[in-house]
């Protein structure tokens, strides 16, 4: 159940970041294309969209098995991090519409966002990293008997 | 007793918000594939035929009408399928597009007849790219449109670095043998043709087209059988509409 709850959220993200990122297309022809220039984003989203399966994997096993709450502000935080720099690193029509919806504003956000796509990537990989040794440690945690406590 | 009826209150309460949040996120990413440019590009490939075929004599989009509006183009006047690309000299993809999949293009298609490319200009990347479109329109007056675009997509920096600002215009434009110097800077400086490339931008918009690189494929004669390239595809994207476009124009 596990690997197919880590495929279901893998695949859409990985599929998402690489729709983004220009490098999955539809139309005409459905095509995955990786150019030199790609290669670096490409393995930061491909490692972002694995670290967010395992953490969802985690967190669903960890509420299946303890009284273990969901780390969702950390899972959040690097995902749509991730999401964000993808949208914004490429002339996209989301891009455009932050540079018509807010104007100048939009434009520096668009261009901060697209010049720093890949620090903002290692750093959603980084946060990803995190959310797992945390969730990791407190279900590791969990399985220590605590025997000062009654669950009867 | 009670302890254990509290942890499966707290559990299903888990997993309502677990599965609450699973849905919104499968909402938001199948939402956003839904509205990608890619993916939306089948309904305005369809809504920009039908004016297109609304308007056949007078496209805007024949061969003739771009080369005569003073669009820069490359190849062969009798080339049966004319490529529109809108792009701006800022934008990435763009460059993406011009390192890895123009090339190819060129050699298969532009050089032996078979296409013609016609640049339009659609400045949207930053406040540095309406200069470097200015720019390259001037130097178009001197029939070096093409010199001064590779020279761009080589030095191409972040957007606003200030890598086309308006004294690195013109020391790009010094590395453009026979560009006459004082020509380009009286043209650029007095803004030349800035109407002009409202007019792109104009055109492009109407199409729907927002982001760069988009391209239109039609029939150079007359403008006709309109095809959308959305983004920086790889040469087998073109290729195949190219390909069905030649079947056709055989058949």
């Amino acid at each position: 159940m596990y690997i197919l709850i880590a495929a279901a959220v893998t695949i859409p993200i990985w599929i998402l970041f690489n729709v983004f990122d220009q490098l999955i297309f539809f139309e005409p022809i459905w095509i995955f294309y990786l150019p030199k220039d790609a290669i670096t984003g490409f393995i930061l989203t491909t490692i972002v969209s694995i670290l967010l399966e395992i953490l969802v994997s985690m967190n669903i096993y960890a509420i299946g098995h303890s009284r273990l709450k969901i780390r969702r502000k950390s899972l959040f935080s690097g995902s749509s991090l991730s999401i964000i720099s993808g949208v914004c690193s490429s002339c996209s029509s989301v891009g455009f519409l932050l540079i018509s919806t807010f104007g100048s504003i939009g434009v520096i956000t668009t261009n901060l966002l697209t010049i720093y796509q890949i620090p903002l990537r290692i750093i959603s990989v980084a946060i990803l990293i995190f959310a797992l040794y945390y969730m990791h440690k407190r279900i590791v945690q969990s399985c220590v008997m605590d025997l000062r406590k009654d669950y009867m | 007793m009670m302890n254990n009826g509290n942890i499966l209150q707290g559990q299903n309460r888990m997993r309502a918000k677990l599965l609450s949040t699973l849905v919104v996120m499968t909402g938001l990413i199948f939402g956003i594939l839904l509205f990608s440019p890619n993916i939306l590009s089948l309904n305005h490939s369809t809504s920009a035929m039908a004016q297109t075929n609304d308007s056949i004599g007078s496209s805007p989009f024949s061969l003739s009408n771009l080369i005569e509006q003073g669009s820069p183009y490359l190849g062969n006047l009798t080339a049966p399928i004319t490529i529109i690309d809108f792009s701006d000299f800022q934008c990435h993809l763009c460059a993406r597009h011009v390192k890895n999949t123009e090339p190819l293009i060129n050699e298969t298609y532009i050089q032996t007849g078979k296409i013609a490319l016609v640049f339009k200009h659609l400045p949207n990347r930053g406040f540095d790219s309406m200069g470097a479109h200015l720019a390259a329109q001037c130097a178009n007056e001197q029939g070096k449109f093409w010199q001064f675009y590779k020279v761009l997509y080589e030095n191409q920096k972040g957007i606003d670095s200030g890598w086309v600002n308006k004294d690195n215009l013109k020391m790009l434009s010094s590395q453009i043998p026979e560009l006459e110097v004082k020509q380009f800077n009286t043209c650029f400086e007095a803004q030349r043709h800035k109407e002009f490339i409202g007019n792109d931008v104009k055109l492009a918009n109407s199409q729907g087209f927002f982001d760069t690189p988009s391209f239109i494929i039609v029939n150079s004669i007359d403008g006709s059988n309109l095809e959308i390239i959305r983004g920086a595809q790889p040469f087998p994207a073109f290729q195949s509409v190219i390909e069905k476009k030649l079947d056709e124009l055989k058949n």
